[in-house]
């Protein structure tokens, strides 16, 4: 029997989650295995907090991952890692960017992106979870393309051990996703995510 | 979302699509020939894929102007013998409400579905209205799909079962399948498309004398498919046969979370899954009940199942212990998962599951780090631009502010009401005969005011209200992605003049200098006026330039000329603009545009007291 790989995707609305969260479902069911994902549509993508879900393996049922049994979380904003890392079973892996997107909240506090960066890492720490902080940005840019963060995301999680695909068919996956002429940089943004989880 | 050649491909394969895909995929197998909706979350994407295929296979599709339109525009030909489909959110339902609750007495003839999105947990809505109801209230025979894959089978067989009873069928989906995104098996169709024909007769003219006799006849359709139940497959009854202390009543997504949560609990119990939830398979129902100590009732929002079964065991003189909303075993409010139930059956059968007590610790101990996140108004959206110029010419206490549904229900400073399509102008009239001291706003979106603005426009001309209308007319119904709307071909200001409007103003809500003006002489006029603010939705004309790889001419701010006063990121809010990590010169924080997500709509160049902000180029 397969057993279900459950994770989940976080970021603010508009960062290419459910970019990625394609990418995945187009590998998985390309290696012949049953993909089941959850995704929030409507008010969601005005620069709300987002999450989606995924299960990957046989004989699927409900679609929505509860508290506590999450292998994986991938966030692409530390402060929504922060807020969905509940979902994550003890011991899960976390991938998460370093990327911090201001919320209306902090608008009056001057210094709260300061104070949330001192603190992120060890409030992340209060969860019992391998971690993984990327540069998304920083690589992102390297590419010449600001919006290839989630790609970076993703080249790290094809390196995390369990995880059910490998690199070689998200990248098969990639080539049916993205538009042709942004190709290329999109290759280069998730190999510079595998680096990053192997250095 | 899948492709549209996969939705239409017609081929034996499996897609990677959304529930909502699947039950477009449902439809056009099944052979559809007329299709009208009117978008809503989250219902929006079966109508997108509808409105894509129609011109490639054949038949017709539309966004209509409302859901009551819609429904009218199926109805009619499906009694001309064609295959019909309409499809909207829970709320949508109530404004075609007038339609079916009539046209259900004098049934259909070509199959005729209904799908109806049901939100709970309200991610798009403003209730959690559970459509089930809608089966008891009005007789409509409703469907219940529980993955992607079977709403596109429900939806096919949907329009055979309605052929063969010549009634319409609901077919409700919710959040959960809709937006759920799987592979699902398609089938190949023959497009077999008939000749509309009306046949003269009496039957769908619902006259007193006629609707007294179709009564009867309605009932008793529904009685025949009530005795068909049972051998129809939408009843289906798994888990261990013998078992008699415990036995499992559902229906929907919530039967998935049945099978998830025994897993959990790793247990075998006998499961009765409910495929149609109106009328009830009573027979297989009584069956499956009769020698079970405990029934359990696992179901979403309403106690839909749990109230009419018990009424249904009564009357039997079945009577087990029942577990369900009534022991409170689930909540009445929001949605299920997979844990909720494991932890409801737990109360009920034993066993344990793994407590999450950690997790709920170090949630306790970080949560005032996470930071809400509301939704809010785009960079460049011409809303906020639209409700600032407004702010600044009527302050909220001194005047009363009806909202209305879409994008601009996120104004962060002036409204006060929000409660359906089209509420805000029939809200304004009332408050205008009442309030007398304080000026009286209506704001509706282009979509909304074709939708049911109209009649309320109408109203307030003829009972000559005081209010003042703002249009906001973006070109397009964007909240539910982006569709497009009469606004297109039909100019808002001249409905509005021919409708006796003596005021009537457009502007581009970018032109402060103008707006200021605008808003101060509508004050001055006695009646209702109509401001219509008109500019292409920002974020989708933004969207569309990035993809065509046209340069967008973004702002940015001198850090050394800003003060730091926060009229751009505290008082305008606009997403694209923060703090910034580093200081100037002075050794003070300053603001900074994201060249990302600037849209270059100049309003915070406008609004800078100090002529920091300029564009890029200059």
């Amino acid at each position: 029997m397969v057993e279900t790989y459950q994770m989940v995707i976080c970021g603010v609305g508009g960062q290419g989650i459910l970019t990625i969260s394609d990418i995945i479902t187009i590998a998985a069911q390309k290696k012949g295995l049953n993909v089941l994902g959850s995704e929030v549509h409507g008010m969601a993508q005005k620069g709300g907090s987002v999450i989606t879900n995924l299960k990957i393996g046989k004989n699927l049922n409900s679609p929505t991952i509860p508290i506590g049994t999450s292998k994986m979380l991938v966030g692409l904003e530390q402060n929504e890692s922060l807020r969905y890392i509940k979902y994550l079973q003890p011991g899960g892996t976390v991938i998460t960017s370093e990327t911090v997107l201001f919320p209306i909240t902090w608008k009056k506090d001057k210094e709260a992106a300061d104070k949330a960066r001192e603190n992120i890492k060890g409030n992340l720490g209060k969860f019992d979870a391998t971690i993984y902080f990327i540069d998304a940005e920083g690589l992102a840019n390297q590419t010449g393309l600001a919006l290839t963060q989630n790609i970076v995301l993703l080249g790290a999680l094809s390196q995390v051990e369990g995880f059910p695909i490998t690199d070689n068919e998200l990248r098969e996956a990639l080539k049916i996703r993205v538009p042709p002429r942004f190709l290329e940089v999109n290759l280069k943004a998730f190999d510079l995510g595998i680096r990053a989880v192997k250095t | 979302m899948a492709k549209l050649e996969e939705i239409i491909a017609n081929e034996e394969n499996r897609v990677l699509c959304l529930g909502n895909e699947a039950i477009a995929r449902g439809a056009i197998e099944a052979g559809v020939q007329v299709f009208a909706a009117y978008p809503g979350t989250p219902s929006s994407e079966i109508s997108m894929a509808m409105i894509a295929a129609a011109p490639k296979l054949g038949f017709y599709a539309e966004w209509s102007t409302n859901e009551k339109v819609a429904m009218e525009t199926a109805f009619a030909a499906s009694i001309s013998g064609v295959r019909a489909m309409t499809a909207c959110k829970h709320v949508g339902l109530n404004v075609a409400a007038d339609a079916f609750y009539s046209f259900l007495y004098m049934g259909c003839k070509g199959g005729f579905v209904t799908v109806v999105g049901d939100d709970p947990h309200c991610f798009s809505s403003q209730n959690e209205q559970d459509s089930r109801w809608l089966g008891v209230s009005a007789q409509f025979p409703v469907i219940e799909p529980s993955s992607p894959q079977e709403a596109k089978e429900y939806v096919k067989r949907a329009f055979d079962v309605s052929e063969k009873f010549e009634m319409p069928m609901l077919l409700r989906s919710t959040t959960r399948v809709s937006h759920a995104r799987t592979d699902v098996q398609f089938n190949k169709f023959e497009s077999n498309f008939r000749e509309g024909e009306y046949e003269k007769t009496n039957r769908f003219a619902c006259l007193p004398a006629l609707a007294r006799a179709n009564h009867p006849k309605l009932l008793e359709r529904m009685e025949k498919i009530k005795e068909w139940l049972p051998t129809s497959g939408f009843s289906t009854i798994e888990g261990p046969d013998s078992h008699t202390e415990f036995g499992i009543i559902t229906s929907g997504i919530s039967y998935a979370y049945v099978k998830d949560a025994l897993k959990t609990l790793k247990k075998e119990l006998p499961i009765l899954k409910l495929g149609m939830v109106a009328p009830l398979d009573e027979q297989t129902i009584l069956e499956f009940a009769k020698d079970k100590e405990n029934i359990i009732f696992i179901e979403e929002v309403d106690p839909y199942l749990e109230d009419r079964i018990c009424a249904l065991f009564i009357q039997n003189g079945v009577i087990p212990k029942i577990h369900g909303k009534s022991s409170e075993i689930t909540k009445r409010y929001h949605e299920l998962n997979a844990r909720l139930v494991a932890e409801a059956l737990v109360k009920v059968v034993g066993g344990s599951i793994v407590p999450v007590i950690e997790i709920e610790k170090s949630v306790e101990e970080t949560k005032d780090f996470v930071p809400f996140r509301p939704p809010l108004f785009c960079a460049g959206c011409q809303h906020r631009a639209a409700f600032w110029e407004l702010s600044k010419v009527v302050r909220k206490n001194k005047g009363v502010f009806a909202s209305d549904i879409g994008c601009y229900s996120l104004d962060p400073w002036v409204t006060d009401t929000i409660l359906c399509m089209g509420g805000g102008i029939g809200m304004a009239n009332g408050f205008s005969k009442v309030i007398k001291d304080k000026p009286i706003f209506a704001y509706i979106g282009d979509s909304t005011f074709f939708h049911t603005g109209m009649p309320a426009l109408a109203n307030a001309v003829y009972n000559k209200a005081n209010i003042n209308i703002l249009v906001l007319d973006n070109r397009m119904t964007a909240m539910t992605g982006f569709q497009p709307n009469p606004t297109e071909e039909i100019d808002i200001a001249e409905v509005a003049k021919s409708l006796g409007v003596e005021y009537v103003v457009v502007f581009d809500p970018y032109d402060f200098e103008n707006g200021k003006k605008v808003f101060e002489d509508a004050l001055k006029h006695e009646g209702p006026t109509v401001i219509i603010m008109r500019k292409i939705c920002a974020n989708e004309d933004w969207r569309r330039k990035r993809r065509k790889g046209e340069k967008i001419e973004v702002f940015h701010i001198d850090p050394e000329i800003c003060i730091a006063c926060g009229t751009c990121i505290v008082q305008y809010q606009c997403p694209a603009i923060r703090w910034s990590l580093d200081t100037n010169s002075k050794g003070k924080k300053y603001s900074i545009i994201d060249p990302t997500m600037c849209t270059g709509c100049s309003v915070c160049s406008q609004i800078c007291p100090v002529g920091a902000i300029s564009k890029v180029d200059e």
